[in-house]
């Protein structure tokens, strides 16, 4: 994939992931609403291709007033990431062309490898995700299971810890999936469904569509370092 | 500016440590009031259903907002417990004020802290908002 198909590509994807979560927030009080509201307009023009680089300089920007809105991102994890994709393809739009540009996208690809492997490294230190502890915890007091018929996984000892396994060892050898294009497809697919697991189980569905939305910048990065 | 660089920089430099560990987890109860001194009934703040259909678990991947909503309240109560701040106070009240059909009421809310002591788990009260009207 080239460097602006990818970019490209990002960006329309980013832009879907933005309107879908701004939709959420037009139940809100006004004042959140016409922050969503400017923030879909903008993203329609970022699909439609007008004005660019503007659209994305005006995402960027009004991204200070959403972070400044919440006191911070809204739905932590998922929404600091489509914050690092939008001010890494705004900068890969608006930095002199050349190496500069591939830096700001690269860096971007780089962060998605890194979001699994920490987590991965992070999990794996910790004894009571080796012994799967802390994904039974998950289920039986943690804020995020969507039912209390979920939280019953939490007396299913045996299968919660091959499932902390699954997830630590998926995590930590997903930077092995760069070797090829091939691999790196094999390895998104299943990261894609991971995340669909989470949405579905834990409501996370933000994390779905933005990260999806990231998988071009590493289809780029792998081509152009492998 | 300061601030907002500091809300920011989380982003653009993530430590990507999800679940490292599983801390005790809040929960959010309110009690709608005819006064400020009056005790009321408390109720939790949007209770899970009990179960949920497999079709309505793939509609959500769509469309959360009541969930995502309800997350960030829970964000909020942990921003509270760690470093209280009348934004995250207000936010839940704010939130939970708007499914109150109530408006000639007062409302206070408490978060507990539910986690695991030896195996059992255990509920904890962390924190009991002062009593306001509902807007």
């Amino acid at each position: 994939m080239t460097f602006d198909a990818a970019l490209r590509l990002t960006e329309i994807l980013l832009a879907l992931a933005f309107i879908q979560q701004s939709l959420e927030h037009l139940r809100a009080p006004r004042g959140e609403q016409l922050l969503f509201l400017v923030r879909i307009a903008l993203c329609l023009a970022v699909i439609a291709g007008i004005g660019a680089p503007w659209p994305l300089l005006g995402l960027a920007l009004l991204s200070l007033f959403v972070l400044q809105r919440f006191q911070g991102p809204y739905n932590g994890g998922s929404d600091r990431m489509g914050l690092l994709a939008l001010w890494c393809v705004t900068l890969a739009h608006v930095l002199p062309p050349g190496k500069a540009r591939e830096l700001a996208f690269g860096y971007l690809g780089a962060q998605l490898v890194l979001s699994y492997l920490i987590a991965g490294w992070v999990k794996l230190r910790n004894p009571q995700w080796r012994n799967g502890q802390a994904l039974r915890q998950v289920f039986a007091f943690s804020t995020y299971p969507v039912s209390e018929s979920l939280r019953g996984w939490a007396a299913r000892p045996n299968i919660l810890l091959a499932a902390s396994w699954a997830v630590i060892l998926f995590e930590l050898f997903f930077p092995l999936a760069l070797v090829s294009a091939p691999t790196l497809m094999a390895g998104l697919a299943l990261a894609a469904a991971f995340h669909f697991a989470n949405a579905c189980l834990f409501g996370l569905n933000r994390f779905f569509w933005t990260w999806i939305a990231v998988y071009p910048a590493i289809i780029w990065l792998q081509d152009r370092l492998f | 500016m300061l601030q907002l660089l500091k809300l920011l920089l989380p982003a653009l430099i993530p430590s990507w440590n999800f679940f490292d560990e599983i801390a005790a987890s809040p929960r959010i109860e309110y009690a709608v009031l005819s006064s400020p001194d009056d005790v009321g009934d408390w109720r939790e703040f949007r209770p899970r259903p009990s179960r949920v259909a497999l079709f309505a678990m793939i509609g959500r991947v769509f469309w959360n907002a009541r969930w995502n909503e309800t997350l960030f309240v829970v964000s909020c109560a942990e921003r509270l417990l760690a470093e209280p701040t009348a934004h995250s106070q207000s936010e839940i009240f704010h939130r939970i004020a708007r499914e109150i059909p109530d408006n000639d009421a007062w409302l206070r809310f408490r978060i507990s802290l539910v986690g695991e002591r030896d195996g059992a788990l255990v509920r904890e009260m962390a924190f009991i908002s002062e009593a306001r009207r509902v807007p």
